[in-house]
């Protein structure tokens, strides 16, 4: 059935309410700790529990002791004064970004023998708790949890209990997300009960020192590694650029006596050892920027809240005890400076056998919006091998969580690629399985397409949600732009490699390849037709005439286009209304678990699917749209025959509408179905192959093959053995 | 500029065959040519045509390579540049539909063009500026003289 324009307004007026509804709904999707704005002073006061609710983290608590530690926490008594447990800010401890680039701020409550109590989101900046995924799904994240020991294994994925992993589930579409806090929360916790006895602290091996007895110019201790410098741009922090730095910071360890001697001089080291004992010094000195390396926490608390030394995953904060001055520096050549101390950090943990790094803890202010978000600065120190005895440790450095996940899932990913590469390959012998089929049976191509669409559907789609989005373009977009980094892609390997392959597909052969055999959604789309015409209702499906299509499928490209021009001013915005994709509800969280607006939304497409061939994808699509722009240059299309331009046999059979009135195809709007090419070789169903087909039999010549033209190999007359002119 | 047409329907390309005046000449003239075609979107021709947008049209190119100096100079932030790339791109489509109205048609390395419809520069234009710009927006990252 095909239908016009003011017919067609009736189903897509209903389509147009479900739009609307659904945008409706996200304008006012609010959440509550969503960009909060927290007081200054809980990153820096002493008693830290006067601007956050502890108690709400670690229950029966009534009193809580000021910061203590190294990083830093606070402990719980109850009403009887017993030590209940601690509570600790994740930013004291780690500043892990998530999946937005900034990190998720949360209070952590464990009781004295290392069980969590409570976990609670202060601050957050994830697009995706904004609006598609519910801020509660996050917090049932953490209530996993209460009651596991801080000892515990824990990761997200399946408990294997082979390997003494406890298994969290991961929140749907929320998996870099999840995979960072588990980080955030397991450092966090671990960094506190090895300070409070409850894990056994890690004890770092030192290396006695090797002495040079010689004593360096600071150029000398510059070259050879022993002093190094931190500077952060004005531009760093979001300032305008100018001709000073920010802040320009040298540091150095101490303990060393070549080292120590070259900076303090003999009797200032000599002193300081004698005060500080087996304790470890660094020192710093500002020599260029009008920021001090004090910070406003300084002033509150005695906290130098700008400045940390982290070792693996132990971080050293400094308090004012902590502090020593430093007047003036030794070594011939030292540059001026206008700030200095030196700094002692207590116990063995750290260890100048090993790298540590000076961490600046600075904020990031938007021009734009005006808004701050942490930017932290470090740079690395590793004393020199030749100080020390041995040599340096040898460290093993641990997977990067991204190498984790490719670890774990190595299997799934194989079969994703095999998958890939199968697809690919049946495409790429197309000419093969169209010249196996007819118009009346296509199973060749079928059998491989439909597979393509259950795997797609199912596999890709509901078990590994590996559903491309428009959102995952608008990121990379601004990643360009901002702040590359791999390893945020390579977070979701799925994701990463259907990237991949849709960027090649699409220079070989057109979006068609992934639009109309991997898309989780387009597959699902169009099974519902194809299902649809199985069961009988194929007399009440429709399209529309080519004349409406030719205007409709405009409106994609629109959707696309607004989408990225918003993106320009606010990704989060953007992201807000590419919930025009229903593949978060349908794959990534579930139909049921949305808002009614989203489910209606999805179930609405998908209902009209099962009456019009993918109606999403022609329409509203804006990845689709993305696609089809650089499909415009795909390296191979379809085969045409001259007779195609008055010949109309493909173009009514087009599910996509995407052969025009002079039989051209519109690689842009193709999905590749090869239902074309089917009938391009078939000589019972391409008029002129028919009717050469019926000529020969005719005349009794043979049906010789039919060659890569579309046409019967011409028989050629060969001249008899022996015949002459 | 001479361009041949053909009469007839080609079904193989998605509107008509339309050939530059280099198309017929050796390999590293047409790449050349191309390289030159993808850089300057005017032409004698459409100079003829449309004199007062190629006008106003070296006046924007002027002012964008403006915008890319002072960006350069660490003078400009990202913002501005995107909406200097944007407003260049329309007007880039805009210029060549007069100029330079083709585009190629299948594998990068043949010499298959055809005539460029609006929506087909939109597509060359968005694209073929958006390599430009994020070559042109690493590079001045790298050197950090970008504000972002």
């Amino acid at each position: 059935m095909v239908i016009d324009m003011p017919s067609l307004l009736k189903p897509f007026r209903l389509l147009l309410l479900l739009v609307l509804a659904m945008l409706a709904a996200a304008t006012h999707a609010q959440t509550s700790t969503y960009e909060a704005r927290l007081p200054p002073e809980l990153f820096s006061a002493r008693d830290m529990c006067a601007y956050t609710d502890c108690a709400s983290v670690l229950p029966g608590a009534v009193r809580f002791s000021e910061r203590k530690g190294s990083p830093t926490f606070v402990e719980g008594f109850d009403s009887s004064d017993r030590l209940l447990g601690y509570v600790m800010l994740s930013s004291d401890i780690t500043d892990i970004p998530a999946y937005s680039g900034k990190p998720i701020i949360k209070l952590i409550g464990m009781d004295a023998n290392g069980n969590f109590t409570g976990i609670r989101i202060l601050k957050h900046s994830e697009p995706i708790l904004l609006l598609g995924i519910p801020e509660t799904a996050l917090n049932r994240f953490n209530d996993q949890y209460l009651g596991k020991h801080v000892g515990d294994r824990i990761e997200v994925g399946r408990t294997r209990a082979g390997e003494d992993v406890i298994g969290v589930d991961a929140i749907s579409g929320a998996t870099v997300t999840v995979i960072v806090q588990n980080q955030v929360i397991m450092q966090s916790g671990g960094a506190v009960a090895r300070q409070t006895g409850i894990l056994e602290p890690i004890v770092r091996e030192q290396r006695a020192f090797v002495e040079m007895g010689h004593q360096p110019d600071w150029e000398t201790l510059v070259t050879e590694g022993s002093v190094q410098s931190l500077i952060v741009q004005p531009e760093d922090v979001g300032l305008e650029p100018g001709d000073t730095p920010f802040i320009e910071l040298w540091f150095g360890y101490l303990n060393h006596p070549d080292v120590g001697l070259a900076v303090l001089g003999d009797i200032g080291w000599s002193r300081l050892m004698e005060r500080i004992g087996d304790d470890q010094a660094i020192f710093i000195i500002r020599t260029a920027g009008a920021e001090s390396f004090k910070g406003s926490g300084f002033v509150r608390g005695g906290l130098y809240d700008r400045i940390q030394v982290r070792q693996d995953v132990d971080v050293f904060n400094f308090y004012d005890l902590d502090y020593y001055n430093l007047f003036g520096v030794a070594a011939p050549g030292a540059p001026r400076f206008s700030e200095s101390g030196i700094f002692v950090i207590r116990g063995d943990s750290f260890s100048a056998a090993y790298p540590w790094s000076l961490v600046f803890l600075g904020n990031r202010i938007d021009q734009a919006t005006g808004q701050r978000s942490f930017a932290n600065f470090s740079a690395d120190y590793w004393l020199a091998a030749d100080y020390l005895e041995g040599g340096r440790a040898v460290i093993k450095a641990p997977d990067a969580p991204w190498v984790r996940i490719w670890k774990v899932r190595a299997v799934e990913i194989g079969i994703f690629i095999a998958l890939l590469i199968v697809v690919s390959i049946a495409y790429a012998n197309r000419d093969r399985l169209t010249r196996a089929s007819t118009r009346k049976n296509k199973w060749p191509v079928n059998a491989i397409k439909y597979s393509a669409w259950i795997v797609s559907i199912f596999f890709v789609g509901f078990y590994l949600m590996a559903q491309p989005s428009i959102t995952q373009v608008l990121t990379w977009f601004h990643a360009l732009l901002l702040d590359w980094r791999w390893e945020l892609f390579l977070l979701d390997p799925f994701i990463f490699i259907f990237w991949i392959f849709i960027i090649v597909t699409v220079f070989l052969w057109g979006r068609g390849l992934f639009c109309g055999w991997l898309c989780p959604f387009g597959s699902l789309s169009e099974l519902l037709y194809k299902i649809g015409g199985a069961i009988g209702l194929k007399r009440f499906q429709f399209k529309l005439s080519q004349r409406s299509h030719d205007k409709l499928k405009w409106l994609k490209y629109v959707v696309f286009g607004v989408l990225l021009a918003v993106s320009a001013f606010s990704l989060t915005t953007a992201e807000m209304l590419a919930e025009v994709e229903p593949f978060k509800t349908t794959f990534l969280v579930g139909m049921f678990n949305r808002a009614w607006p989203y489910t209606l939304f999805a179930a609405g497409l998908l209902a009209l699917s099962i009456f019009m061939e993918r109606p999403f994808c022609k329409y509203l699509c804006p990845l689709g749209a993305a696609l089809a722009m650089p499909t415009t240059f795909r390296w191979f299309g379809l085969k045409r025959k001259q007779e195609c331009t008055s010949c109309k046999a493909c173009a009514v059979g087009c599910g996509s509408l995407a052969i025009d009135e002079k039989g051209r195809i519109d690689a842009r709007e193709c999905m590749l179905c090869l239902d074309c090419m089917v009938l391009y070789t078939d000589d019972h169903a391409c008029p002129p192959l028919a009717q050469e087909r019926k000529r020969r039999e005719k005349v009794g010549l043979p049906l010789t093959p039919i060659g890569k033209d579309g046409y019967y190999i011409p028989i050629k007359p060969v001249p008899a053995a022996g015949a002459t002119n | 500029m001479i361009m041949s047409d053909t009469k007839m329907t080609d079904p193989t390309m998605p509107t008509d065959p339309m050939a530059p005046p280099y198309a017929e000449k050796g390999f590293f003239a047409v790449f050349a040519a191309e390289v030159w075609d993808h850089l300057w979107p005017w032409s004698r021709h459409g100079f003829r045509r449309q004199t007062a947008i190629q006008a106003a049209g070296v006046a924007l190119a002027l002012a964008a390579t403006l915008i890319w100096i002072y960006a350069a100079m660490g003078r400009m932030e990202a913002g501005a540049i995107v909406g200097w790339w944007f407003g260049w791109s329309v007007f880039e489509v805009v210029v060549r539909l007069g100029s330079k109205p083709y585009v190629k048609e299948g594998p990068w390395w043949g010499r298959r063009y055809r005539r460029a419809n609006l929506m087909d520069m939109i597509c060359y234009v968005g694209f073929k500026n958006l390599l430009i710009g994020a070559v042109l927006f690493i590079a001045l990252k790298s050197q950090g003289i970008l504000v972002l």
